[in-house]
């Protein structure tokens, strides 16, 4: 694929969990905290020990993806072991957070916060590094969508949900 | 004298996790999970990739997922702290039957992490309601909302691939609803039974309302009550009994993946694999069936699954029910129950598809109560039976046959 181009890589040791566990939070930050949580209403992510690399890539606006050390390849969602290989020599590395649509569907009825979005359009993403993510996709319109092409070129873009976790969410470019 | 199962199977090795106890940094029960199959892989050499059948108490699919295997049988027996050892029993008989060469039987559990972690990574059965699984963390947060959110990328990518289109998947509906005119205990049955029940047109399910584009409401299944049993006996006893005995010919079973992230094809299902299994063993072929049990949780699923069997082309699943073939009278009755679209469907579909075979099979179909009435009645004397599970994720077929 043609994402090796302009990869940074950075290997990053887990278990991370150190970070996830500390939850004490100075009390001055509580409003903002109360005022975050009113404006994002959907479903924010909690981090664990094995995605806490890809969730603080996010936050600092960047798509980070696991990677077989021993046999190369990318996969989506994190794993314990390369579900290639079987190596558990996985590293972190910076994406190039562009992909296509591989294909999608537009949403009608949806629960909690999302209710107050539909219609909206959900896809699934081939990354360019070679696996699959899922999104709610920006750039198009639910109302049409037979103007929405299944290879169609997306870029990811991140939206603060809380302090801690920013979701990624892909555009149409 | 010994049984018959007894010595046709070893364990050969048993490791554990790197630690466990009370780990300094807490872990998950995903975690554990993986650290003690990875570990008692390297101890007896055997490759992960060898592993044809996955035995736990709750986690078969998600393991299997996690380890990128596509298993031949999937036991997920959870009936407490004795589960291991049934799995062991379990794995004894399947790989005796031939039907598994290598099982793993695998636990993890972080009943001392889950402290540290505030409950989250403990898995509760099959991940759900855990924050730290993988669908709670990367598809939960994009609106997803049960089966129709996600079924409907698979119909958009069928019509992409093949150029076929919704419509084509509505003669789906159509004919399910013609069956279960015939079947009074359908909820669709008549205007009698539901306000919108009795026959319906193409028009009318495209045309109803639009839950997850491209699926309508009519190409989806119901949301009932349902309960159902089956008995499953020996030759010798099966003969002996009032009813007529409807033979189990073959047997398949596989998966592709256990979320819709891990789905690779999203116009295929592991039916393929499961139902060659189940054709292998019964020493027939798609061709040899007289009529099919097709999981119908969506339109699509019933017409994807079609292909998968090999009752139709790939791309050209809907044309048994577009073309006739599958409705009353025709060559190859589907779903003559009324299916989950138009019978019943209560979350998990599986047995009313079993308890629909075996009327037809056993020449019941047609008996007063529950039945159905005049018509119903097919003169198949084979089926093919395929359940599928979670987000197109798991398959189960069944090649039975009758006298
Ligand atoms: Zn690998």
């Amino acid at each position: 694929m043609t994402g090796a181009r302009g990869i940074r890589s950075v290997t990053v040791a887990y278990p991370q969990f150190a970070d996830s566990a500390r939850r004490g939070v100075p009390c001055v930050s509580a409003p903002f905290r109360r005022r975050q949580s009113l404006a994002y209403n959907k479903p924010i992510p909690e981090p664990d020990p094995l995605s806490r690399p890809f969730w603080d890539g996010a936050k600092a606006g960047k798509l980070m993806l696991p990677r077989c050390t021993d046999c190369n390849r990318v996969h989506w969602y994190p794993r314990w072991i390369c579900p290639f290989c079987h190596s558990r020599n996985i590293e972190w590395f910076e994406g190039s957070g562009e992909g296509r649509i591989h294909t999608f569907a537009v949403q009608h009825r949806a629960f909690g916060g999302w209710a107050d979005e539909v219609p909206f359009v959900t896809a699934y993403i081939d990354i360019n590094e070679g696996d699959r993510m899922f999104t709610v996709l920006r750039g198009v319109d639910p109302s049409k969508p037979e103007t929405i092409q299944i290879g169609a070129r997306v870029r990811v873009e991140f939206e603060p949900a809380s302090e801690d976790v920013h979701i990624p969410f892909w555009r149409v470019i | 004298m010994p049984g018959e199962l007894s010595r046709a199977a070893a364990i050969v090795g048993a490791a554990e996790a790197n630690e466990i106890g009370y780990p300094e940094i807490p872990k998950t029960s995903l975690q554990l999970h993986i650290e003690a199959i990875k570990n008692v892989s390297d101890q007896t050499g055997i490759p992960i990739s060898a592993i044809d059948g996955i035995f736990s108490a709750g986690w078969s699919s998600q393991i299997a997922e996690h380890l990128g295997l596509h298993p031949r049988y999937i036991d997920t027996t959870s009936v407490g702290g004795c589960s291991f050892e049934m799995h062991v029993h379990h794995a004894l008989a399947a790989i005796h039957a031939g039907i598994i060469d290598v099982a793993l039987v695998t636990h993890g559990e972080a009943g001392w992490s889950a402290r540290a972690n505030h409950g989250r990574g403990t898995g509760r059965p099959r991940g759900m309601g855990d924050p730290w699984d993988p669908g709670s963390q990367f598809s939960a947060p994009y609106g997803i909302s049960g089966a129709p959110s996600n079924y409907s990328h698979a119909m958009t990518r069928h019509n992409h691939r093949f150029g076929t289109t919704p419509e084509d998947f509505a003669h789906i509906a159509v004919v399910t609803r013609q069956w279960a005119t015939l079947n009074p205990r359908a909820i669709m049955h008549s205007r009698e039974t539901h306000p919108q029940g009795g026959p319906i047109t193409v028009e009318e399910v495209q045309t109803s309302r639009l839950v997850s584009w491209p699926l309508t409401l009519l190409h989806c299944c119901l949301v009932t009550d349902y309960g159902g049993a089956v008995l499953v006996t020996k030759p010798e006893i099966a003969r002996s009994v009032k009813t007529k005995p409807v033979w189990i010919a073959g047997a398949g079973e596989n998966m592709s993946h256990s979320n819709m992230l891990e789905m690779g094809d999203f116009t295929a299902t592991s039916a393929a694999a499961s139902s060659a299994t189940a054709y292998k063993m019964a020493g027939m072929g798609p061709e040899d069936m007289e009529m099919a049990m097709i999981y119908d949780s969506f339109t699509v699923t019933a017409g994807i699954t079609a292909e998968m069997l090999g009752l139709a082309p790939r791309g050209e699943g809907f044309t048994l029910w577009k073309d006739g073939h599958a409705a009353p009278g025709g060559r190859l009755p589907i779903n003559t129950n009324g299916g989950g679209l138009s019978f019943n469907h209560s979350g998990m579909y599986g047995m009313q598809l079993l308890v629909e075979a075996y009327r037809q099979l056993s020449g019941t179909a047609e008996d007063g109560g529950y039945s159905g009435l005049p018509g119903k009645q097919t003169k198949a004397r084979s089926c093919v039976v395929n359940g599928t599970g979670g987000s197109l994720s798991t398959t189960g077929t069944l090649v039975l046959v009758s006298d």
